[in-house]
């Protein structure tokens, strides 16, 4: 009981910046791959390329690395991002890299006779896209986004590097002062698993929210 | 039901983005350098230092949650002559600390780095604040009979374990220790644990460090006894521990050193720095960080 009164105030803390990552990371990677995903099929030059060149170059290179540059070596360079907006920068472009890879793959997933059928009733690019493909693609996206938001959850442990106490560097600071690692350790996991299983039961309610159609005429 | 459960869901989440909302102050402190820091500090009130959370050296108090240990106590009491009123620790890891320094994250180091060569190429030292010897974390009885890094260096099969950025690594490569021998920790702990659970013969730290850390553990450790002091080119090896500041911040660096010349060896400052370990033979002496940035 002592045990918990001293180290999980201070975890929960840690915890707290954690999420703040996760959660923010999590939109902003929502977004780029959204936009980068559609980029990358687009049939436009100007779309495709820039897509393509940032999705490789961040699924490309290592997130610790992008961390170290962007927080250590741009202020050298005159731009400078306070800490936490660093962590969500890099967190969110790294996400949202594989992201766009899981929008492509589901809209490449829906059969071609769907464009076909959307293009013989009439329906322009857009309105395809928008009210055929996406709304069967969505439901094949949600599985593997699932997957990249718990992987981001963890990948947050790296944001220790640019001074921010987040719940792996709380729980080395606790452990520095007590030397308890194995409890620390512990708990420290249960608490990840348990934030683990929040946000998955959020992706979950998300997909039973857009596959309520498909129940309805089942 | 499915209304009242909803808005049940509603306010959790609505509570949970209030939790994580970032408070005043979160979003604030990019780095700033150029201009004159110690004019900017004195206008603010406040100093940013750098810190590695490192016992007794610079450490985040457990129960108080406050910046203490040798360096950061010396710093408040040498920044409040120099008018500033108030230290800010940021928090990072021990590599991290010269570059985070240089982006400008914060000021100064006040965590008790040592002066090396090598450092001053990348940062300004003040004058070093104490002087002391090496020791060995190693399991209880010492089966390897480690009493030294050349000990360790003639011992077959026997591996050293040190924490990244740490001097103890040149240490070993100057009495040549081959690098497949040498195991790097990220942190002190990580290293205590690595001896406790077989992975390295030794852990090389400060006398202080190893003083600090096995004062905390409860497994079956103890600091190797007698220990024979590293001896690199005629001269016993000793670090210095001393403040960092960014190559432009001469002038800070120079009024910090003013008073620090009149703070070292005093009585105030040794009733200052005694509950963190530090005693009157660790003082510096005549060093200076000039003649140590000179050095091998």
């Amino acid at each position: 009981m002592a045990f918990l009164q001293t180290h999980l105030p201070a975890l929960l803390d840690g915890l707290r910046t954690t999420l703040q990552l996760t959660v923010g990371g999590a939109l902003l990677a929502a977004a780029l791959a959204a936009v980068a995903g559609l980029g990358r099929r687009s049939p436009r030059r100007l779309c495709r390329w820039p897509a393509n060149v940032y999705v490789e170059v961040f699924r490309g290179t290592s997130a610790l690395v992008q961390l170290f540059w962007f927080y250590f070596a741009l202020p050298l360079f005159g731009v400078s991002l306070p800490a936490l907006a660093t962590g969500v920068l890099v967190l969110g472009l790294n996400s949202g890299a594989y992201g766009a890879e899981v929008v492509r793959s589901a809209i490449a997933a829906v059969p071609a006779g769907q464009w076909e059928a959307a293009r013989a009733l009439q329906l322009d690019e857009r309105q395809a896209l928008f009210r055929v493909i996406l709304p069967q693609a969505l439901p094949m996206m949600l599985p593997p986004a699932g997957n990249l938001l718990v992987e981001l959850l963890k990948n947050t442990a790296l944001v220790s590097l640019i001074t921010l106490s987040e719940l792996t560097f709380t729980a080395q600071v606790q452990r520095a002062a007590t030397l308890e690692t194995v409890p620390l350790f512990a708990l420290t996991l249960a608490i990840y698993f348990a934030a683990a299983q929040v946000l998955l039961a959020g992706v979950r309610r998300l997909e039973r929210h857009v596959t309520r159609h498909r129940r309805g005429r089942a | 039901m499915a209304r009242l459960r909803r808005l049940a869901l509603l306010v959790v989440l609505a509570l949970f983005v209030a939790w994580l909302w970032p408070r005043p102050g979160e979003l604030a402190g990019g780095a700033k350098t150029g201009g004159d820091t110690l004019a900017r500090i004195r206008e603010a009130g406040t100093v940013r230092v750098g810190f590695a959370n490192e016992a007794p050296f610079a450490y985040v108090d457990a129960e108080t949650g406050r910046l203490t240990g040798e360096a950061p106590e010396l710093a408040r009491l040498v920044f409040r002559q120099l008018g500033v009123a108030e230290i800010r620790g940021v928090l990072t890891e021990f590599g991290s600390l010269i570059p985070a320094l240089k982006a400008g994250r914060f000021d100064v180091i006040a965590a008790g780095m040592y002066i090396t060569p090598e450092r001053c190429r990348e940062i300004l030292f003040s004058d070093p604040t104490y002087a002391i010897g090496e020791a060995f974390v190693v399991p209880a009885g010492n089966p390897l009979g480690l009493h030294g890094y050349r000990d360790l260096r003639d011992t077959e099969g026997a591996t050293l374990g040190v924490v990244t950025g740490a001097i103890q690594l040149e240490y070993a490569r100057a009495v040549g220790i081959a690098d497949d021998r040498i195991r790097i920790f990220p942190d002190a702990p990580s290293a205590v644990d690595g001896v406790a659970a077989g992975r390295v013969s030794a852990y090389g730290a400060t006398v202080l460090t190893v003083n600090d850390l096995l004062s905390k553990t409860s497994a079956p450790l103890e600091r190797a006894e007698p220990f024979t002091e590293l001896v690199l080119d005629g001269e016993t090896v000793k670090g210095y521990g001393a403040f960092g500041f960014r190559r432009g911040d001469a002038a800070l660096r120079d009024a910090f050193n003013q008073v620090l010349r009149g703070t070292i060896g005093t009585e105030a400052h040794l009733e200052l720095v005694a509950p963190f370990g530090f005693t009157r033979d660790m003082l510096p002496g005549d060093a200076t960080a000039a003649a140590l940035c000179e050095g091998a």
